[in-house]
C-alpha cells in the first residue's frame, strides 16, 4: 500500500520490474565472498584470544610452523603501529592485537595452510602466554571512579581528554530551560532503560580472499557493504598505498552496518605476500557472533515533562552506549536520534563507554532503537496517565519542518505526521483490538547520510546501455539504479545493465551507509544521464541540422520541431559518425539527504503462564520520498521491522564473567524466523525529499527504530506491565508479570 | 555543538563574517582559539536544511545560519 503526496507520475520509477540479479541469486549462480576457489589458494585461521582482557606475552609459533601444510604465520608484528589518534588506529589494533587483547575472541595470530584442517591444527598449536588483566563488562562498572582501564590507548573525543579513560566520547546537547519546564510541568514521567547487545545477524558470514602478486599488488575479493573502504582500511592496516590494493566486490548476504568495516582483509594479504599464494579465510557463525561487531548495549535515564493538554514540554536524558574494546560514535548518534518532537527544552549527555566486549558496529540507524526504546515508552506512558490515544498525542506533537532536532538544526521537510496519519487512516488501527490481546504504536527517524558517489553510463551500438556504479548491491540497487536511468533516457528497464564494478573500473565510492545508495549513487546515475541526454541531443541537432538548443529529450527520442523524432537506438547506431562512443561519467558529494520517519503498530499476545509473546498482527508506515522500486522499499520496512521485533523479544549477548559470549550460535541466539511472525504489513508513505530529482529519501534503517518500542507498549497494553529492560524474553516478561 | 561551548564560553550562538564555512571557521578561531581546529575534525555542517560532510568550501550568504553538528553516519 502506497500513501502518496502529490508527486509527478513517471513511466518506470516506482514499477516493480524483477531485480536484474534476480536469477543468479535465486539459481546460486550469483557468487558470495567464500566461493571463489584460485589456483592454489591457501586456506586461512585465526587465533583468538581465550580471555576477555590480557597483555599479551609472548606468541610461539614454532610447532605451528613446523607442521605439514603449514605456510606462514601472522603476529601483531607482522602489520605497522598507528598512532592511537590515527583514525584507522582502531581498526588496525581490532583486526590484530598488539600487546593486548581487548576482548574475548580478539585475534592475536593467524596461519595460512593448505587446507581448512591443516590451518586450524596449525592455530591451535601457537602458544600465546598471557596476563589477564581485569574485565569491565558493564556500563556501570566502565564508568565507576575506579574503573580498570577497558583500553590504554583510548582518549575520550568531543571534550578535552584528561587522559586513560573508559569513556570513547561525549557528546551534550541542550536548549531552553529544562529544570524549569520540568517544575513547571503538570505530568513527569521518569524511567530508566537498559538494553544489552545485538548482532546484526546477517546471513552470511564474512569470507574475503587475498592475492598478492610479485609486483606486490593484492587483489582482494570480499563481501561488504563497500569496496573502497575495505581497500583504504586494508591499506592503512598494512602500511601500503591505496594503489597496491583492487578489491572486486563479491555478492553480499546481508550486512546492515556490520559490514562496514574490516577484519580478516589485511591479514589475509599479509599471509598471501609472505607465501606468494591466495589465501581465503571465512568466518564461522561462532567467530561471527564472537568478534564482529554488534550494536551496542544501552542504558538511558529519560524524564519527559507534559501538560495536562497533551503539549510536550521538556526532556532529561542521560544516555551511555556499550561501545566495546574500542571507541565508536554510537552515543553521539544515539543522542542526534532522539525524540524528533517539538520539544521547547531539552538536556541530553551522551557517553561512549569501553567495555572488554567486542569492538560494535553500526547496525542500521545505530543507536536510534535503543533511544527510541526509551523515548517512545515513555511518551505512550504520557498518553496514558492523560487518556490520550498514544497516536493523536504523538500527532500533537510530532515535529515539522523547521522544528529543531536534538542537536540543535531545524529539519528539513520531512514526513513525519503523514506516516502518522497513515496509520491513522489504515484498516489495521481501525479494527478491533484481538481478544486478550494488547495493541502498541511507536515512531522513529533517521537522518540519512549523502556522502560520495560516482557513476559511469555506457551506452552500447543498438541503444542498450550498461549502468557502472560502486555500490555493492544490498538491498536491490542494481534495479534502482536501471530504473532511474530508464526514467531518464526513455528504454526500458531490461534495456540496461547495471553493475557494481571493482575499485578499478569506476570512480570513488563510500560505503553505503546512512541509506545512501538509491538517493546518493542514484543521483550520480541520473546525474550522468541527463550529461548523455545533453550529448544525445548535440549529435541529433547535428544530424537534423538545426541548433543544439532546439531539440528536447522526449520519451527516449530526440524531438525537435519539423524533424522525426531520433529514437536513442538512431542516435547510438551513428554514434562513430556523430562523435564518438556515448558516454558520461558522474561524480558527487551528495547534501540533502532527507530524514525518513516511520509508524510502526502491533498487536501481541502474551501467554501469561509462560511469559511468551506472540505478534499478531504488525504495520509499518514510513516515508520514503519516493520509492523507486516499491517491492525493495517493502523489504527493507519488513526487514528493519523483524530485525527490531527480534531485538525487542529475544536476541541478546549473553556474556560469562570473563566476558566470553556464552550463546555464540544461531541455536542459543535466537533470531526470529518467518515461523515466529506474521506478514508484516507495510504502508509506503511518499513526501518527496527535495533534495533529490526524484525525492528519494533513503529507507533502509529507520524500518528497526520504532519496533523496539512497538512491541514493549503493546505488553504494556496487553499485560499492564511496562518492560524497560531487553530483551522481553519469556523468562524476564513472566518474571515482570509475577510481580505486578 | 555544546562540546564546543568550552571554547565559547558557553556561548552557542555566533554571528560571525564570512563567506564560506572556512571563512566562518577561521573566524571563529580568531575569536575563540582551538575552536576551528574542534570544528575542522569533528564537524558536519547544516546549512539551507541539508547536512554537507566535509564542508570546507561550502558557500555561505551574508543572512544564511549555519550550524556545526557531529558529523552523521549509518548502518
Amino acid at each position: 500500500m502506497t500513501a502518496t503526496e502529490n508527486r509527478p507520475t513517471y513511466k518506470y520509477v516506482g514499477t516493480r520490474p524483477v531485480r536484474h540479479d534476480g536469477y543468479d541469486k535465486v539459481t546460486g549462480k550469483a557468487r558470495f565472498a567464500a566461493d571463489l576457489m584460485l589456483p592454489g589458494q591457501l586456506t586461512g585461521a585465526m587465533v583468538r584470544s581465550p580471555h576477555g582482557h590480557a597483555k599479551i606475552l609472548s606468541i610461539d609459533a614454532s610447532a605451528a610452523l613446523a607442521m605439514p601444510g603449514v605456510k606462514a604465520v601472522v603476529t601483531g608484528e607482522d602489520f605497522p603501529t598507528l598512532d592511537p589518534t590515527d583514525p584507522n588506529h582502531d581498526v588496525s589494533v581490532n583486526v590484530m592485537a598488539r600487546g593486548e587483547v581487548y576482548y574475548h575472541g580478539h585475534v592475536v595470530a593467524a596461519v595460512a595452510a593448505t587446507t581448512k584442517a591443516e590451518a586450524q591444527a596449525a592455530a591451535a598449536a601457537i602458544q600465546v602466554e598471557y596476563e589477564l588483566l581485569p574485565v569491565v563488562l558493564s556500563i556501570d562498572e566502565a564508568m565507576a571512579d575506579d574503573a580498570p582501564i577497558v583500553n590504554s590507548t583510548n582518549f575520550t573525543r568531543f571534550v578535552e581528554s584528561t587522559g586513560e579513560s573508559n569513556l570513547g566520547t561525549v557528546n551534550k546537547f541542550d536548549r531552553g530551560d529544562v529544570d524549569a519546564a520540568m517544575s513547571d510541568a503538570d505530568i513527569v514521567i521518569e524511567r530508566e532503560f537498559n538494553t544489552v547487545e545485538v548482532h546484526q545477524g546477517y546471513i552470511e558470514p564474512h569470507a574475503c580472499t587475498a592475492d598478492t602478486g610479485a609486483d606486490g599488488k593484492t587483489t582482494v575479493w570480499c563481501s561488504s557493504q563497500g569496496h573502497f573502504a575495505v581497500r583504504s582500511l586494508t591499506a592503512a592496516v598494512l602500511g601500503w598505498e591505496n594503489a597496491r590494493v583492487k578489491v572486486t566486490p563479491a555478492e553480499i548476504g546481508g550486512g546492515f552496518g556490520g559490514k562496514t568495516t574490516i577484519y580478516l582483509e589485511p591479514v589475509a594479504a599479509r599471509l598471501s605476500e609472505k607465501t606468494g599464494r591466495p589465501v581465503k579465510f571465512a568466518m564461522s557463525r561462532e567467530e561471527v557472533l564472537r568478534a564482529t561487531g554488534p550494536a551496542p548495549g544501552s542504558k538511558i535515564k529519560l524524564k519527559v515533562g507534559a501538560n495536562n493538554d497533551g503539549e510536550l514540554v521538556a526532556l532529561d536524558c542521560w544516555m551511555a552506549y556499550a561501545t566495546g574494546g574500542f571507541m565508536s560514535f554510537a552515543a553521539m548518534t544515539g543522542a542526534m536520534s532522539i525524540a524528533s518532537y517539538k520539544l521547547p527544552n531539552l538536556k541530553i549527555d551522551a557517553y561512549g563507554v569501553l567495555t572488554n566486549m567486542p569492538k560494535s558496529a553500526a547496525y542500521r540507524a545505530p543507536s536510534a532503537p535503543q533511544a527510541a526504546f526509551a523515548v517512545e515508552a515513555v511518551i505512550d506512558e504520557i498518553a496514558e496517565r492523560l487518556g490520550r490515544d498514544p497516536l493523536d498525542l504523538r500527532l500533537q506533537n510530532a515535529a515539522v519542518e523547521g522544528d529543531l532536532t536534538a542537536m540543535g538544526m531545524p529539519h528539513p521537510k520531512i514526513g513525519f505526521v503523514e506516516t502518522l496519519e497513515a496509520i491513522k487512516n489504515s484498516e489495521h488501527y481501525n479494527s478491533a483490538v484481538p481478544d486478550g490481546a494488547g495493541r502498541g504504536v511507536a515512531t522513529g527517524f533517521w537522518f540519512n547520510i549523502g556522502e560520495q558517489s560516482s557513476a559511469t553510463v555506457n551506452l552500447n551500438e543498438d541503444g542498450t546501455a550498461t549502468v557502472i556504479t560502486g555500490s555493492p548491491d544490498i538491498g536491490g540497487s542494481r534495479a534502482s539504479m536501471a530504473l532511474m536511468a530508464a526514467e531518464e533516457l526513455g528504454i526500458d528497464v531490461y534495456s540496461i545493465t547495471p553493475i557494481v564494478a571493482d575499485t578499478e573500473s569506476v570512480g570513488f565510492t563510500d560505503v553505503t551507509e546512512g541509506s545512501r545508495a538509491t538517493f546518493a549513487t542514484g543521483m550520480a546515475v541520473v546525474n550522468a544521464c541527463r550529461d548523455l541526454i545533453t550529448d544525445l541531443c548535440g549529435r541529433a541537432a547535428k544530424v537534423m541540422g538545426v541548433e543544439a538548443e532546439a531539440v528536447q529529450w522526449v520519451d527516449g527520442a530526440a524531438v525537435s520541431d519539423g524533424h522525426d523524432p531520433l529514437p536513442l537506438a538512431a542516435l547510438t547506431k551513428q554514434a562513430k559518425r556523430t562523435g564518438g562512443p556515448l558516454t558520461a561519467t558522474a561524480s558527487l558529494n551528495a547534501a540533502g539527504a532527507g530524514p525518513s520517519f516511520a509508524c510502526h503498530l502491533a498487536d501481541v499476545m502474551v501467554d501469561e503462564e509462560t511469559g511468551q509473546t506472540t505478534v499478531l498482527r504488525y504495520t509499518a508506515a514510513q516515508d520514503a520520498g519516493t520509492a523507486i522500486h516499491p517491492s525493495y522499499v517493502e523489504g527493507q520496512m519488513q526487514g528493519g521491522s523483524v530485525q527490531g521485533i527480534g531485538w525487542a523479544l529475544n536476541e541478546e549477548y549473553i556474556f560469562d564473567d570473563d566476558g566470553a559470549m556464552e550463546n555464540a550460535s544461531f541455536l542459543d541466539y535466537r533470531l526470529p524466523v518467518a515461523s515466529d511472525l506474521p506478514m508484516i504489513e507495510t504502508i509506503i508513505v511518499e513526501v518527496p525529499n527535495p533534495a533529490h530529482p526524484y525525492g528519494v529519501r533513503g529507507v533502509g534503517e529507520t524500518g528497526i527504530v520504532p519496533p523496539l518500542a512497538t512491541i514493549a507498549n503493546a505488553i504494556a497494553s496487553a499485560t499492564g506491565v511496562r518492560m524497560t529492560s531487553l530483551p522481553m524474553s519469556p523468562p524476564k516478561l513472566l518474571a515482570a508479570l509475577n510481580e505486578r | 555543538m555544546a562540546d564546543h561551548r568550552r571554547f565559547t564560553g558557553g556561548d552557542q550562538v555566533i554571528e560571525v563574517d564570512g563567506a564560506t564555512v572556512a571563512a566562518i571557521v577561521a573566524a571563529l578561531d580568531e575569536r575563540y582559539p582551538g575552536l576551528g581546529e574542534a570544528l575542522n575534525t569533528a564537524s558536519s555542517v547544516g546549512l539551507h536544511g541539508e547536512i554537507h560532510a566535509e564542508p570546507t568550501y561550502l558557500v555561505v550568504g551574508d543572512d544564511d545560519d549555519v550550524y556545526f553538528v557531529a558529523p552523521l553516519t549509518g548502518g
